[in-house]
């Protein structure tokens, strides 16, 4: 082996190359958006949103002039260039109220999806991987997913419903309701994956390095499971909000006009009886959850692409001679080392393989 | 170095499925000296590759039980280890190359991060045991590597104490030289401009590339005994004779017991020095390769030899072996071969086979046949 291992990269070399890795990963996303409209618009829309919500958190004079909960003159009109989508009977701006909401319905969304995600899906993990009959983890994994049938046997919207009321209005009960009925889709889902790719070659080669069992869970079967996970936590984000919404919406949500968000918005409307008389009071909260559900479900779809290396090359364009023709290296050796494009064995194409 | 690295008796292997009992590997016993090439051949179905996987024990038990026997590497009995310290063993131990290359490799990281694991795996467990600089040590050379310690795989730590590790620990932070240890793998399994390779992911590599990621991931932790379980069964004939002949070579710059798996009398011929011939989960012939290749004594090792389109057998038509490999979980009784044996008698109806015994005048071949002695006048 006379190989010139002395010529290795220098620090300089290491800093340029991660540089171009990020450079080729900025491009990857923007080929990727390019190639799928839609996604394309549900990323637009969701950093749209995202930045709304900060504004109104930090600056809320630049969207509307006015404040929470301030009642105006101007009652029950109709949207105008002063009132977007109108006010309500006490001369509120729904526009504004809308806005004020975005806030609190992101942060409860992604509160109650995110621990339903980390939450479940350690146990679905720890549920799927030792699941071994007769072990301790058998035991525990037995436990889990029982359990996890017992709460999936339950209609979701119902249970939640239930303990809310029991639990009794306020942001904390909100979460605590939805989330008791959330985390067991987490499970399942995270579980049928770690069965799936547990037992595929690759972690039985990744055991046979002598990789512990602890690793092999959190980065080889953790990385190939994070995927479906993430697409679905981003669609999650949408359903949680339709749940939040039909929560405010059956009055058991949070007690609007003292804290604005949109599911009590349209139950308080509905309510006082405007839904006919003055339909923008309800349209223009519905409208918000609308796009925003929206939003967050193109951009999972979207997502699925990204994350997968394979799809994410393939949607990258068969160009890029740094992408692919390393692949098409001469396998036999030859002193030529130059990566000429063309030279030697074509790359293998996803799926078919020499 | 005294006694074999791996030293396997009597070894019994069930897989129960259902009611059904199927015993894959059943009283199989052979010795793997330090340093030697091990060949195991036999057809598709023999309980080779259940017999490969129960050595690092990565058989999934259940459905597998290991019913008895003993698997001794370097001293320890494998069978009787916990599963939760078999990592220690793995990989600097016993490390292995796989038959499907195509998904052996994790698709979700770069060649560069699986390789390291496996450096960095060996790295820690070294920093354990010896003193070790890696800056001062030499940069590559398998010929001169200390031949693989006998029993301290249980007994090194996991994640190593003092100060030696530490200062190993803290070059192991040091990722120029982690790149460098990865490429010097690379460059030993003879790829081409590795470092390219090192930043893409397993589906950008062909079948041949990716074996030879594999090859290079199992011998950059030096385990003192490497196991391929058919490593060139998945890819198509070119890549082949590559990725053998690469074998090949590997073998003799590498020092260390090999224990390969094939169904390909071909590449046992060129590569192994002892032979185990497997039919129905038992072995029925053990013993050098030449003589093994030279005068065979079981009538199945004759059958596979005159089947087999290579330079052992170059006239005449290539004769099969009628008939199929039993089903196990009722296999015939007798010997397990008498249903497709040209020369059965009574006696191998009757009775099981005899268990593998020295072929008389030879110093360790071994048979187990009724009538290895006549093997020889078989036409």
């Amino acid at each position: 082996m006379s190989a010139p291992s002395s010529t290795g990269p220098s620090a300089g070399a290491l800093a340029v190359r991660q540089v171009r890795r990020a450079g080729r990963a900025v491009h990857t996303l923007t080929r990727v958006l390019r190639a799928n409209p839609l996604t394309l618009v549900g990323f637009v829309l969701v950093v749209v949103i995202a930045v709304t919500a900060v504004l109104v958190l930090v600056a809320p004079h630049l969207l509307t002039p006015y404040a929470p909960d301030q009642g105006t003159t101007d009652y029950t009109q109709g949207p105008s260039w002063n009132h977007p989508l109108g006010t309500d009977g006490n001369g509120i701006d729904i526009y504004a109220e809308a806005l004020y909401a975005l806030p609190l319905d992101l942060a409860l969304a992604f509160a109650i999806a995110g621990v339903a995600m980390l939450g479940g899906g350690a146990l679905g993990l720890v549920a799927g991987y030792w699941d071994r009959p007769g072990t301790l983890g058998g035991a525990l994994s037995v436990v889990v997913m029982r359990v996890t049938d017992i709460f999936l046997a339950f209609p979701s919207l119902i249970l939640a419903l239930a303990i809310a009321v029991s639990l009794g209005r306020g942001v904390v009960q909100l979460v605590v309701a939805i989330l008791v009925t959330w985390w067991p889709y987490y499970v399942r889902l995270v579980r049928g994956e770690t069965l799936a790719v547990k037992h595929l070659p690759y972690v039985t080669a990744a055991k046979a390095a002598g990789v512990t069992d602890r690793r092999i869970v959190l980065r080889h079967i953790l990385r190939n499971v994070l995927e479906p996970v993430v697409v679905y936590f981003s669609l999650d984000i949408g359903t949680v909000l339709v749940t939040l919404s039909t929560i405010g919406f059956v009055g058991l949500g949070l007690n609007y006009p003292t804290t604005a968000e949109w599911g009590s918005m349209i139950s308080y409307y509905q309510v006082a009886g405007f839904i006919t008389a003055y339909p923008w009071t309800v349209l223009g909260p519905g409208a918000a959850i609308f796009v925003t559900v929206l939003a967050f479900s193109l951009l999972g779809d979207g997502l699925r692409d990204v994350l997968d290396p394979r799809s994410r090359r393939v949607l990258a364009g068969s160009g890029g001679p740094d992408s692919t023709s390393p692949a098409s290296v001469d396998p036999t050796p030859s002193p030529s080392a130059g990566p000429l494009p063309g030279e030697g064995l074509p790359a293998a194409a996803p799926g078919g393989m020499t | 170095m005294t006694g074999p690295v791996l030293s396997i008796r009597d070894l019994t292997i069930d897989y129960v499925i259902g009611a059904g009992r199927f015993r894959a590997v059943s009283g199989v016993s052979f010795d793997v000296a330090p340093g030697r090439v091990m060949g195991i051949v036999g057809e598709t179905g023999c309980g080779k590759s259940t017999l490969a996987q129960a050595i690092p024990r990565l058989l999934p038990e259940p459905p597998a039980t290991i019913g008895g026997g003993s698997i001794e590497f370097n001293g320890v009995d494998l069978v009787k280890v916990p599963q939760w310290k078999m990592p220690r063993i793995r990989g600097t131990g016993i490390s292995m190359i796989f038959q499907e290359p195509l998904n052996s490799l994790n698709p979700a990281f770069r060649i560069y991060d699986q390789l390291a694991e496996a450096v960095r795996i060996r790295q820690a467990r070294d920093a354990g045991h010896t003193v070790l600089d890696r800056r001062e040590a030499p940069p590559f050379d398998y010929t001169r590597r200390p031949k693989p310690e006998v029993g301290d795989a249980l007994v090194r730590p996991l994640v190593p104490g003092g100060a030696t590790a530490k200062a190993a620990r803290r070059s192991l932070s040091g990722r120029r030289e982690l790149r460098e240890d990865v490429l010097e793998y690379l460059r030993l399994v003879r790829i081409n401009d590795p470092e390219t390779i090192l930043d893409l992911y397993p589906h950008e590599l062909s079948g041949g590339m990716r074996q030879r990621v594999m090859i290079a991931m199992a011998l950059s932790e030096r385990p003192a005994l490497l196991i391929a379980d058919e490593p060139t069964s998945a890819l198509d004939v070119t890549i082949q004779a590559q990725v053998l002949t690469l074998m090949k070579d590997l073998i003799e710059e590498v020092d260390t017991s090999i224990l390969f798996i094939s169904h390909d009398l071909g590449v046992i011929a060129e590569t192994a020095d002892e032979l185990g011939v497997m039919y129905a989960g038992k072995l029925v012939e053990l013993g050098p390769v030449d003589e093994i290749f030279g005068s065979p004594r079981h009538p199945y090792t004759k059958a596979l030899l005159r089947a087999a389109p290579t330079r052992y057998k170059s006239d005449g038509p290539l004769l099969s072996i009628p008939g199929s490999v039993p089903n196990l979980a009722k296999p015939p009784a007798g010997c397990r071969f008498h249903p497709r044996c040209p020369i059965a008698k009574d006696v191998c109806r009757a009775e099981p086979a005899p268990p593998l015994d020295l072929v008389a005048g030879t110093a360790s071949h071994r048979s187990a046949c009724h009538f290895a002695a006549e093997v020889p006048q078989l036409v």
